[in-house]
């Protein structure tokens, strides 16, 4: 009988600790966690990797190296709607080159729109397990995904506003619940102490605080590694940051067509991968007032490249400054904070221009 | 019969014009509609494009919407289709997924109107129907746009069907050849690849091209070689360069600056083919030629080198 597998998934942002599920709750192989995410592993990417795809492919090649050399076996890939569709392929092909021996399960091989092929895939991790106990698992990484996009925004909106500083603490432990988790009881009670925590923080909140929406791939914005921890950064400045562009809100809850008609007078059509989700986000903060937009990419990303223009059209319309950031394997914090600061500094202006 | 009125409809020399340009204008020919077509591409117009278009976006994209500019105030309607899937495996890069919707955003203050015509069969609006509709804006019957759409097609295929067997004969003649892999839109503008495809006739090689094929064949092609490229445009060339690499002594692979397809089959096709020389060419905004003819030169040194002709 064949061992165990030691199955690894390249990192992506925290939600690792769903991954990490459903492949021990529901295929019953281990899951080894690739080491957070650094320099030294967008540099393993980045050397390994063609100059001109975007920088997400590099992060998750050196993710990828890093999870070989910490004992993985087998790695995972996901499919995805843009360049991200044939990345495993390419990533594959280079661990090959570099000499590595390892098991390789490329979901896109799987992505084809038909039912057998997906459950092709499910026997292509474990030829033995058992559909509901799949099922099972991904229901309740599902739920694991929603309680940790909740937290997320919850604590990026609010962490700027904490006189006590136990914010971070609090966020933090959750997390580290999120992966030693086991069961839906153990996710839920997670959630719920973290949310209690929260609420018992009395915040020092301004009536009308600077509030900024931050959009942008579904990589780099989400991973705090890849934007720099971006929305840290933003709330420690006392901004309220929202982030509408998550995977609950994106796949599990999420409605492609309605936001396309809600946002046809600018986009008729769909441009591409996150681009509906990014141009009605930030139409939606535009309306509810927002004082301003950031959106975050990484270099060569074709989708957000194009919607550039519509951002630029909706700005004008709605009177909202937009700050466009641009990060490739060689973004440093120093520039990062400059436009930071200048950005902030001209939305902290013109709001009190405006009262 | 009663009159119609018909409107001039203004087409983008670029982009998949290079692709489709034959069942385009054949299909607006046959229903009578009046088309301009924008000026050979020029270095004029890439300025123009790189000036409106996002700084980041491809040389490829900065071309049209220079092309679009020529165009504005030119015609009642300029049309852009909007090329997204013929099905859930048969993608297109998402960049001509964007065109119409980024030009209408880019161009919106000259009052300009556009026209598109949506190729999405995910989304219930496969080729035909799409070209139905398509007519249908232009005022005309879905009985008549049928008919336009079937003999356009069929004059594209014959078109490919030609080009496949010039591409034929040129191979049989002696001499070196090099395979040219690259999107049809950068090889076939005037601006951009015609010079390099100059160049390598003056240095006495023979040009052959990737994606002078069968579009079916290729894509089978392609399959076999990478199971997971799924962009009709780039699995034609990763196909051409399978089918055609034995005919030829090297295989030059042009890319835009930053193609996102190309930035990965490129690659792809770097680490899995063997034996065979490989030079990737990367035009961009900068291009003088000095840099791509030394390059290419040097290239043609190496293969009379290997083949012996150079001692």
């Amino acid at each position: 009988m064949k061992q165990q597998r030691k199955a690894a998934l390249p990192r992506y942002g925290e939600y690792n600790c769903a991954l990490k599920y459903i492949v021990e709750q529901g295929f019953e192989a281990q899951c080894v966690l690739p080491p957070p995410l650094s320099k030294r592993t967008l540099d393993l990417g980045a050397v390994n990797s063609p100059d001109l795809v975007c920088t997400p492919f590099k992060t998750l090649l050196g993710s990828m190296i890093e999870a070989l050399e910490n004992g993985a076996d087998t790695i995972i890939m996901v499919p995805g709607a843009c360049r991200l569709n044939y990345f495993a392929e390419l990533q594959e092909q280079i661990l090959r080159d570099l000499g590595y021996t390892f098991d390789f399960i490329n979901l896109s091989l799987y992505n084809t729109g038909k039912m057998r092929d997906i459950l092709r895939a499910l026997k292509a991790l474990n030829p033995r397990c058992s559909m509901v106990k799949a099922g099972k698992a991904f229901y309740e990484a599902s739920q694991m995904v929603e309680h940790l996009d909740d937290t997320t925004s919850l604590y990026y909106r609010n962490c700027g506003f904490d006189p006590t500083g136990t914010y971070p603490k609090i966020y933090k432990k959750f997390i580290a619940d999120m992966y030693a988790a086991r069961s839906l009881a153990e996710i839920r009670t997670a959630y719920r102490t973290a949310n209690d925590a929260f609420t018992d923080i009395p915040l020092k909140k301004p009536q009308d605080p600077i509030r900024i929406g931050i959009i942008g791939d579904y990589y780099t914005v989400m991973d705090p590694f890849s934007n720099l921890e971006l929305e840290q950064k933003l709330a420690d400045m006392g901004v309220e940051v929202h982030r509408l562009m998550n995977i609950t809100n994106d796949m599990l809850r999420n409605s492609e067509k309605n936001k396309q008609v809600k946002i046809r007078e600018f986009s008729e059509y769909s441009m591409g991968a996150s681009s509906t989700a990014d141009i009605w986000q930030a139409q939606n903060f535009a309306e509810r007032g927002f004082d301003g937009l950031i959106q975050v990419k990484s270099a060569c990303c074709m989708p957000e490249t194009d919607i550039m223009p519509v951002l630029a059209n909706l700005s004008q319309d709605y009177k909202i400054p937009v700050l466009y950031l641009t990060y490739d394997s060689q973004t440093s914090d120093v520039g990062l904070m400059t436009r930071l600061e200048a950005f902030y500094d001209m939305v902290e202006m013109r709001k009190k221009v405006a009262r | 019969m009663t009159e119609r009125k018909i409107p001039a409809i203004g087409i983008p020399r670029a982009m998949l014009y290079y692709r489709y340009g034959a069942l385009w204008d054949h299909f607006l020919q046959t229903l009578g509609v009046s088309c301009i077509l924008s000026p050979p591409g020029s270095r004029g117009i890439l300025e123009t494009g790189t000036r409106l278009a996002p700084d980041e976006s491809c040389l490829s994209l900065k071309m049209f919407i220079g092309h679009v500019e020529t165009l504005i105030g030119r015609c009642d309607r300029i049309f852009i289709p909007r090329y997204s899937n013929f099905g859930y495996t048969e993608l297109f890069c998402t960049r001509y997924e964007a065109l119409y919707d980024q030009a209408r955003n880019i161009f919106r203050s000259t009052g300009q109107r556009f026209i598109t015509c949506n190729i999405d069969a995910q989304n219930s609006s496969p080729e035909a129907k799409a070209f139905e509709q398509f007519g249908a804006e232009l005022g005309f019957t879905a009985r008549e746009s049928r008919k336009a759409w079937r003999e356009a097609s069929n004059a594209l295929e014959q078109r490919k069907k030609a080009e496949e067997r010039a591409q034929k004969e040129l191979a049989d003649r002696p001499g070196l050849k090099v395979l040219i892999a690259g999107h049809s839109y950068i090889l076939s503008d005037p601006y951009l690849g015609k010079p390099i495809l100059d160049y390598l006739g003056a240095a006495g090689a023979i040009a052959l091209r990737a994606d002078a094929l069968d579009p079916e064949t290729a894509r089978k092609a392609c399959a076999r070689f990478s199971p997971t490229c799924r962009w009709v445009v780039s699995e034609e060339i990763v196909g051409g360069v399978q089918l055609w690499k034995d005919r030829a002594d090297g295989i030059i692979l042009v890319s835009a600056f930053p193609c996102g397809p190309d930035s990965m089959t490129n690659e792809l096709l770097i680490r899995r083919t063997r034996g065979i020389p490989v030079l990737p060419l990367v035009l961009d905004t900068q291009s003088g030629m000095a840099g791509v003819e030394t390059r290419i030169e040097s290239f043609l040194d190496i293969i009379r080198f290997q083949k012996g002709e150079m001692v």
